[in-house]
C-alpha cells in the first residue's frame, strides 16, 4: 500500500517528465511526441468511426436506407462539420499523423536492431543520448514532413496555395 | 499473449495502417484537382470517382477501409495501453484499462464494420 501511494504522490513528476521536455535532448522529445500525437490521433480516429456512421444516416440506422435520406444526412453532417475551425483541427492532425507515421517507422526500425549504430563510449560531460545519426536524421525528416504535410492539408481543405 | 508478441503486434498493425492508410488518404486528398477543396471534390456524396459513396460501393476500397478499421483499432487500443502501464504502473489500473480499452475496441470494430456494409450496400 505504501508504494501504492508513494507511486501516486510522484505521478505529478512522472506527468511533467514525460509531458514537458523543454530543456531535455532531442530523445526526449521524440518519445514526447510520439506519445502525445498517438492520443490525440486515437482520440480524432474514434470520433472520426462515429462521424463516418453519418454517411448512411447516423448511429440509429442499421439497415441499409433509401440513398436520398443518407444524402440529406450527410449533407446535414458535412455542413456542420465544414468550417473553419474543425478544418484547421485537421490541419493539425495531418501534422500529427504524419509525424507519428514517420517516427513509427524509425522506432520499427530500431525494435529490429535497424539504424541503433555502433555502441560508443558514454561521454559524462555530455547530455544523454541514443540516436544514432540516422535516427536523429529520421526524426527530422519526420518534422520537416509533418511540416509539408500541414501545409499540404491547408490547401487541401481551405485551398489557399493553388487558388 | 507475452509483451513482446503483442509490440510484434503493434508494429506488424503499424505497418498496416502505413499500406491502408496511404490508400485511404489517396483517394481523399491526392485525386482533388488543382484548385479546388476536398469538400467540392471527394467530400461530396456523390458525382466525384472518389466521392464518399463511390469509395464505399466499390469492393476493393471499401474492404481496405476495413483493414484499416481493423489495424488502426488495435495499433491506438495497444498504444493507449502501453501509455497507460508506463503512466500507472499498478496491477488494478493495467487490468482496468485492458478491460475498458478492449470494450473500446469492439464498439469501434462493429460500429464501423455496420457503416462499411451499409454504405457499400445503399443504391
Amino acid at each position: 500500500m505504501r508504494t501504492v501511494r508513494s507511486q501516486a504522490r510522484s505521478y505529478p513528476l512522472v506527468l511533467k517528465t514525460m509531458l514537458v521536455p523543454v530543456g531535455y535532448t532531442v530523445e526526449r522529445w521524440s518519445y514526447t511526441l510520439q506519445r502525445v500525437t498517438g492520443v490525440v490521433v486515437t482520440l480524432y480516429f474514434v470520433l472520426h468511426v462515429v462521424e463516418t456512421g453519418n454517411f448512411i444516416g447516423g448511429p440509429n440506422v442499421w439497415y441499409v436506407p433509401p440513398k436520398d435520406f443518407a444524402a440529406a444526412y450527410y449533407q446535414h453532417v458535412k455542413e456542420l462539420l465544414h468550417n473553419p475551425v474543425f478544418d484547421a483541427g485537421l490541419v493539425v492532425i495531418g501534422w500529427m499523423v504524419a509525424f507519428h507515421t514517420i517516427n513509427g517507422i524509425r522506432l520499427t526500425l530500431a525494435h529490429f536492431g535497424i539504424t541503433l549504430g555502433k555502441p560508443a563510449r558514454v561521454d559524462p560531460e555530455s547530455p544523454p543520448r541514443s540516436f544514432s545519426n540516422l535516427q536523429r536524421a529520421i526524426f527530422w525528416a519526420s518534422i520537416a514532413l509533418a511540416t509539408f504535410a500541414a501545409v499540404y492539408s491547408v490547401d487541401a481543405l481551405f485551398g489557399v496555395l493553388s487558388g | 499473449m507475452r509483451e513482446r508478441n503483442v509490440m510484434l503486434v503493434h508494429y506488424v498493425s503499424g505497418i498496416g495502417i502505413l499500406v491502408f492508410g496511404a490508400v485511404h488518404l489517396f483517394t481523399v486528398f491526392f485525386t482533388k484537382p488543382l484548385g479546388e477543396t476536398i469538400w467540392e471534390t471527394t467530400m461530396l456524396f456523390e458525382g466525384h470517382q472518389f466521392a464518399v459513396l463511390e469509395v464505399y460501393r466499390n469492393a476493393l476500397l471499401a474492404t481496405s477501409l476495413w483493414f484499416l478499421l481493423l489495424f488502426t483499432t488495435i495499433h491506438a487500443l495497444n498504444g493507449l495501453r502501453v501509455i497507460i502501464t508506463e503512466l500507472f504502473p499498478v496491477p488494478v489500473v493495467r487490468t482496468a484499462s485492458k478491460y475498458v480499452l478492449f470494450a473500446l475496441g469492439v464498439f469501434l470494430m462493429v460500429y464501423g464494420t455496420r457503416t462499411i456494409i451499409i454504405a457499400h450496400m445503399i443504391g
